[in-house]
């Protein structure tokens, strides 16, 4: 769940207090979780939640540089999308930068946010098409679009930096 | 019944790359060079995404996230 969350805001302070808030909702909250819900789902699911949450409200560079997923004409992708801001480079960015530094995670944290949840928890945690549907409430079908469209630009990406 | 004439699905390719694509399936994989180079192309971002590595938050965190958890106390009063 936490390298989920370091992936999604690519800031390891910041992953760390949303895994706390995570924890702290679920153990407070567990007499609400349904047992019918896998458990670990309804981690991700609020853990992703706090993350896409996060990045709805900051402005900040790991958010998708492509505009918003429902922008559908170049104007629009222009008018929804943000641009890289400035960090400052310390111990802790230095560490990151070797962490997800690598042509994968930088292709990763191009994607929009919906589409590298989607991605993580098909290939990185291993999750079916149908638990990510339920953990991330989206149509199945949603979620298969997400997943291909989302392999097609690391794909897409990745060659483009070999050539 | 599938046609065998039929390219591969996003679907399939990613069966094959893990192994588990039918073996009806895989006869035209055999016979058709677009479908294997899709399908190359696909499991070689894939096998990227599974072998990332798992991080995990620094030393301490689990005692920060049980200093905010409410502890339920045999009273019936909840304490931070």
């Amino acid at each position: 769940m936490f390298s989920l969350l370091y992936r999604m805001v690519r800031d390891r302070a910041l992953a760390e207090d949303l895994a706390q808030e995570t924890f702290v909702k679920v153990l407070n909250g567990i007499k609400s979780y349904r047992p019918e819900f896998k458990f670990s789902s309804w981690i991700f699911k609020i853990a992703n939640n706090a993350a896409i949450d996060h990045l709805r409200r900051k402005s900040i560079d790991t958010l998708s540089l492509d505009g918003s997923p429902s922008a559908e004409t170049p104007e629009q992708m222009r008018a929804t999308s943000l641009q890289l801001g400035d960090r400052a480079e310390s111990p802790l960015a230095e560490v990151e930068n070797r962490e997800l530094g690598t042509a994968i995670e930088r292709a990763i944290a191009r994607l929009r946010p919906e589409y590298r949840s989607c991605i993580l928890l098909r290939h990185v945690e291993g999750y079916s098409y149908e638990e990510i549907a339920e953990t991330l409430d989206l149509p199945l079908g949603t979620v298969k679009t997400y997943i291909h469209r989302a392999r097609n630009e690391l794909r897409v990406y990745l060659e483009d930096r070999r050539d | 019944m599938t046609d065998n004439t039929m390219h591969l699905t996003t679907d399939e390719i990613e069966l094959w790359a893990q192994g588990l694509l039918p073996a009806a399936r895989a006869i035209h994989l055999a016979d058709c060079s677009l479908c294997r180079v899709e399908a190359e192309r696909e499991r070689k971002v894939i096998l990227e995404l599974v072998q990332l590595p798992k991080f995990a938050p620094n030393a301490g965190f689990a005692d920060r996230v049980m200093a905010q958890v409410k502890v339920h106390a045999p009273s019936g009063d909840w304490t931070a």
